[in-house]
């Protein structure tokens, strides 16, 4: 249920993410232009935390878990 | 605008809150007689209303609500979710067009064809969902967004198109458009898009939807718009009826099945009849949304068959979708309808007269003082000196105390409103975010009679809002959840308001999983709230109130970054605004409890007065937590600053007079005066170099050329005669 900063820069999000998260991850975003982002253990997240992405554009790491961010959503974040 | 108008606007908005509160209770219990009674008379009268100010479009949307409620009246039509949804809808209309009306002053020029769309909706009968959300069949071919989705995708073999524009404000009303999404029954595809370019990260407001959703389902457009009908005035729902799957029509095969159902049922009677009935229901339900049919109106027949042991009810549900579906009119909604957005506020009141009564005669006695202090004043002029002068003006001094507070009193008792005003507002709220959330919950008010100031009881919803959405969102878990923590499965949410002593406390609790600790600690860490240091000597309880933290659930500002924080700290800085606290208490596995604690009225402060570079200045009672003197020795310098230490702790310490910019302290002596502030839970500590009284006031804000200056709350008139400056705290500190 976090958006939070690895030791190397990246930035994760993890578990659950809520509409809350939103915030913290434009946050650390405009902080860090360019980071990365690894949402490789996340389970799901609110539209306002994919509208982030979408608006930000970062690089993104890792497939989701949840299925549905998997199937639909990241290719619009621009992820491979 | 004219006083006839004012009073429509107010009678109007009385009855909406009426027939709201009814046509929910209504849901809860559809046998109610007197919930539908009261409904009936509510959209009765306001047709009525809208009858005599001369504004006919209101008049025949009401006209058809009120159609349909007589139908259910007469026994010929049930009360229905989709009956309730569609009259819900209905008092939405008539709100916005009451807040036109107060915006603009007269009747609206055009009331907008959504009106008689609505209304339409009403004929084509309000138990066929699928008729009653937009599904839309064009004349001319599928509209340009579909003809494009589908070339996007050329492979797939959907039944049915959305396109779903979220409104920008609707993260605030706690939807989740992409979950909402998620959950629709079979979902192939989903296209994503800005509805206006990305603006730049640093001016993006994250918690406003800037998005158009299109997606491509396998199911049948009726099942889809069944799905999406919370969020119905923003979605255009497409049938794409592929070959063999035309949508609303029951394939033979379904038919059969069904058919089949219906003879079952009624046929059983007496023992093993409600698990007969219980598996024909399941079979019926199965088929439909097989089908792409809304299987709502057959699960509430099956219910109220299986509450009544009588099958009537069901088989006639299934009947009815046996019936060869007629046309569906097609009823394109016109675009996403302004919400009637949380900021309305009851501008005029109705005072009860026997609170005016009081006022009068306060006023009358008050004239009385007022010629004897004439007549003693005419002494004192005439030379008059001595014991019996100074005895009738104490006397007199005495009585227009007593008058005054009275009179204060009465004036604040009419600025007062129930908490009903507010509370009641949840009960639609907590349904809607109940369905997009996909939780089942209720809501129990209790105290809703309690009164506090007007100005507190307008600025709650925001906050309550915050911490209902929290309490939805995070600390109840779903039903599985629930059920496996041996809860029922639908949650408890509760409002709770009581007066204690001058204070006035708001609740809001739910029965979730509570608030774990241990995430609050690693959350606060990771944010780099707080070390993990500072953490350990602190007891859980003091850990959970870390939710409240700016920056642990929002960045922090709530001001630069989204202009509206969606977080427990904005609901936090709200209530502290008011000058009121929040605490929360939370068990594990049992549920949470935020607290309001709330002054009764916002007019009176209780300050503690303090001198300073030669001026006497007022502290807000409120944020002081202790007064002491300390050894100078005892102070020491932090960089460009001084700190002490308190009971173990460090508190920061700053000149009041430097603070505000006046004269330097001048020579220091050798203890210093020191009032420590607690806001926000933090400590501070103001030098000073006196300490004066405590004293009631009325707070003036600061306005004209004075209105922006920091650090200060406002003024007040002191006894004798002076204007004494209120400082801010929070902001004087900041």
């Amino acid at each position: 249920m976090s958006v939070t900063k690895s030791e190397d820069g990246r930035i994760l999000l993890q578990g659950v993410c809520p509409i809350e998260e939103a915030e913290a991850l434009l946050r650390c975003l405009s902080e860090v232009p360019g980071a990365t982002v690894d949402w490789s253990e996340c389970d799901g997240a609110h539209t306002a935390v994919i509208q982030v992405l979408l608006a930000a554009r970062p690089s993104i790491v890792g497939r989701p878990a949840d299925p549905f961010l998997d199937r639909h959503i990241v290719s619009w974040t621009g992820a491979a | 605008m004219n006083e006839f108008l004012e009073q429509f606007l107010i009678e109007s908005r009385e009855l909406v809150e009426q027939a709201t509160l009814d046509l929910l209770a209504l849901e809860q219990t559809p046998e109610s007689r007197d919930r539908l009674d009261s409904a009936f008379r509510a959209f009765h009268t306001l047709k009525g209303a809208a009858g005599i100010i001369e504004f006919p479009a209101m008049g025949r949307l009401l006209h058809a609500a009120e159609d349909v409620l007589s139908e259910v009246r007469a026994g010929d039509r049930t009360v229905s979710l989709d009956l309730i949804s569609l009259c819900l809808a209905c008092l939405d209309q008539v709100v916005q067009w009451l807040d036109e009306m107060e915006a603009a002053g007269n009747l609206p020029a055009d009331p907008g064809p959504a009106a008689d769309q609505l209304a339409a909706r009403f004929k084509a009968g309000a138990d066929d969902p699928g008729a009653q959300i937009a599904v839309a069949v064009a004349p001319d071919g599928p509209p340009p967004w579909v003809e494009a989705l589908l070339a996007a995708y050329p492979d797939a073999s959907a039944a049915t198109a959305v396109r779903y524009v979220p409104d920008a404000g609707c993260f605030f009303r706690g939807e989740d458009p992409l979950g909402l999404i998620a959950r629709a029954p079979d979902l192939q595809h989903v296209r994503l898009a800005p509805a206006a370019p990305w603006p730049p990260l640093d001016a993006l407001d994250p918690f406003r939807s800037n998005l158009i959703i299109e997606a491509l389902l396998g199911a049948g457009a009726g099942a889809v718009a069944d799905h999406l009908r919370t969020v119905s005035d923003q979605i255009q729902v497409y049938p794409l009826a592929p070959p063999g799957r035309p949508d609303g029509v029951v394939s033979e095969r379904a038919r059969a099945i069904l058919q089949a159902q219906i003879d079952l049922v009624l046929g059983a009677r007496g023992e093993g009849f409600a698990g007969t009935l219980g598996s024909a229901g399941r079979v019926a339900i199965a088929v439909l949304g097989q089908a792409g049919l809304a299987t709502s109106a057959v699960a509430h027949a099956l219910a109220e068959s299986l509450t009544a042991a009588d099958p009537s009810r069901f088989a006639d549900a299934l009947a009815d979708v046996l019936e060869p579906v007629a046309s569906r009119a097609a009823d394109e909604v016109s675009g996403p309808a302004d919400p009637g957005g949380p900021d309305v506020v009851a501008r005029a009141l109705r005072v009860d007269v026997d609170r005016i009564d009081a006022i009068i005669k306060l006023v009358g006695e008050l004239t009385v003082v007022k010629n004897a202090l004439g007549y003693a004043a005419r002494r004192a002029g005439e030379g008059e000196e001595g014991p019996s002068l100074a005895a009738s003006l104490k006397d007199q001094h005495a009585l227009l105390e007593r008058l005054t507070a009275e009179l204060q009193r009465s004036v604040t008792a009419i600025r007062v409103l129930p908490l009903r005003h507010v509370f009641q507002r949840f009960s639609r709220l907590v349904r809607e975010m109940s369905v997009s959330l996909g939780k089942p919950a209720r809501l129990a008010m209790e105290g809703d009679a309690t009164e506090a100031d007007k100005v507190v009881v307008e600025a709650l919803f925001e906050p309550l809002l915050h911490v209902v959405r929290n309490a939805l969102d995070h600390g109840v878990e779903d039903a599985a959840a629930r059920l496996a923590a041996g809860k029922p499965e639908t949650a408890l949410i509760q409002l709770r308001g009581y007066r204690e002593g001058e204070r006035v406390i708001v609740e809001v609790s739910d029965d979730g999983r509570g608030v774990d600790p241990d995430r609050i600690r690693e959350i606060a860490v990771a944010r780099g709230l707080t070390s993990a240091e500072a953490l350990t000597p602190m007891s859980d309880e003091e850990v959970i109130e870390l939710i409240f933290a700016a920056g642990f659930s929002t960045a922090g500002a709530v001001t630069d970054l989204s202009g509206r924080g969606v977080g427990m700290d904005a609901a936090r800085t709200a209530i502290e605004r008011l000058g009121g606290r929040v605490t929360v208490r939370s068990r594990t596995g049992e549920g949470t409890t935020v607290r309001f604690l709330l002054p009764f009225t916002v007019m009176m402060t209780r300050i503690m007065t303090v001198e300073a570079a030669g001026q006497v200045f007022g502290v807000p009672f409120e944020a002081v937590a202790e007064t002491l003197q300390i050894a100078r020795a005892d102070v020491f310098r932090v960089g460009a600053a001084e700190a002490f230490v308190l009971r173990g702790r460090t508190v920061p310490l700053v000149g009041l007079g430097a603070t505000l910019g006046l004269a330097g302290d001048g020579d220091r002596p050798p203890t210093a005066k020191v009032v420590v502030t607690a806001v926000g839970g933090q400590l501070n500590a103001l030098e000073v170099d006196g300490f004066g009284e405590r004293m009631d006031v009325m707070l003036k804000p600061m306005d004209g050329l004075l209105a922006g200056m920091h650090g200060v709350a406002g003024t007040t008139v002191t006894g004798d005669g002076r204007v004494l400056i209120v400082v801010d705290v929070q902001e004087l500190l900041d």
